[in-house]
């Protein structure tokens, strides 16, 4: 299978990524960090396709993908959680989540004081969104994740790809 | 990934992306960005190296505060599989 190829050899990630088309950003948003990073809560993003087994799967029918997502509480249990995403191989990440969604590490670092606290949703999504979802996704999903995001109180995100 | 991150920072709040593709993240531009040229499926690292996921964490938390120019990518260099992390 080629997603098990990607999954071994890195270079094969960049020649992909010259074979597709990708939205060009032009001017960059920027927020300057309000605090520390010790003193914040960080929250977690991913598109690497996770979510609850209680979830609604992501559609794998659709080859334009599915722009919709996912919220996961951050305290979630790992047996609870799986990862719906034919567009690469997750095995690793379903050995060990943390290969794409470091709730483990996370927990640590607010244990060992490097972060304030973890917030208390992350959102999933299934990057992958091509054609006509793309509008969806960036009319509606990410602007709504980023203000619920805002009013969970994340003071900064960090965001994981599949 | 880029987009949905540039749309969390443009709503006023700062981000940081791990990517294991750099040739769309020059692309999409988001503000700032950990490169690591690790396979797809496994941007932390590989599974059980705690060790590893926590140097890449550590790493993206710390670009977060060092990145004063939009768009920076940080290239902390790991080698697949061929890196010893403490």
């Amino acid at each position: 299978m080629v997603v098990q190829a990607f999954k071994h050899v890195p270079w094969l990630a960049s020649r992909w990524a010259k074979s597709h088309q990708f939205v060009e950003g032009r001017d960059i948003p920027w927020t300057p960090l309000s605090k520390p990073v010790a003193e914040s809560v960080i929250a977690l993003v991913t598109t690497a396709g996770v979510h609850l087994k209680s979830q609604e799967p992501f559609d794998m029918d659709d080859p334009d993908g599915d722009p919709s997502f996912r919220e996961i509480p951050s305290d979630a249990r790992k047996e609870d959680l799986t990862i719906t995403h034919k567009y690469y191989d997750h095995s690793a990440a379903d050995r060990d989540i943390n290969v794409v969604l470091p709730l483990d590490r996370m927990r640590e670092f607010v244990a060992g004081g490097r972060i304030r606290g973890v917030a208390p949703v992350v959102y999933g999504f299934m990057g992958h969104i091509h054609g006509r979802h793309l509008a969806r996704l960036l009319a509606e999903s990410a602007p709504e994740v980023a203000r619920r995001l805002k009013s969970d109180g994340a003071d900064a995100v960090v965001l994981t790809p599949a | 990934m880029g987009l949905v991150q540039r749309a969390i920072e443009a709503e006023g709040i700062p981000t940081v992306g791990i990517s294991i593709l750099k040739e769309v993240t020059q692309k999409v531009r988001p503000p700032r960005t950990l490169f690591l040229r690790y396979p797809f499926g496994h941007p932390l690292g590989e599974a059980l190296n705690v060790k590893q996921q926590r140097t890449i964490l550590l790493e993206a938390l710390k670009a977060l505060e060092t990145i004063t120019e939009p768009g920076t990518i940080v290239e902390p260099g790991y080698p697949w599989r061929r890196h010893r992390f403490e």
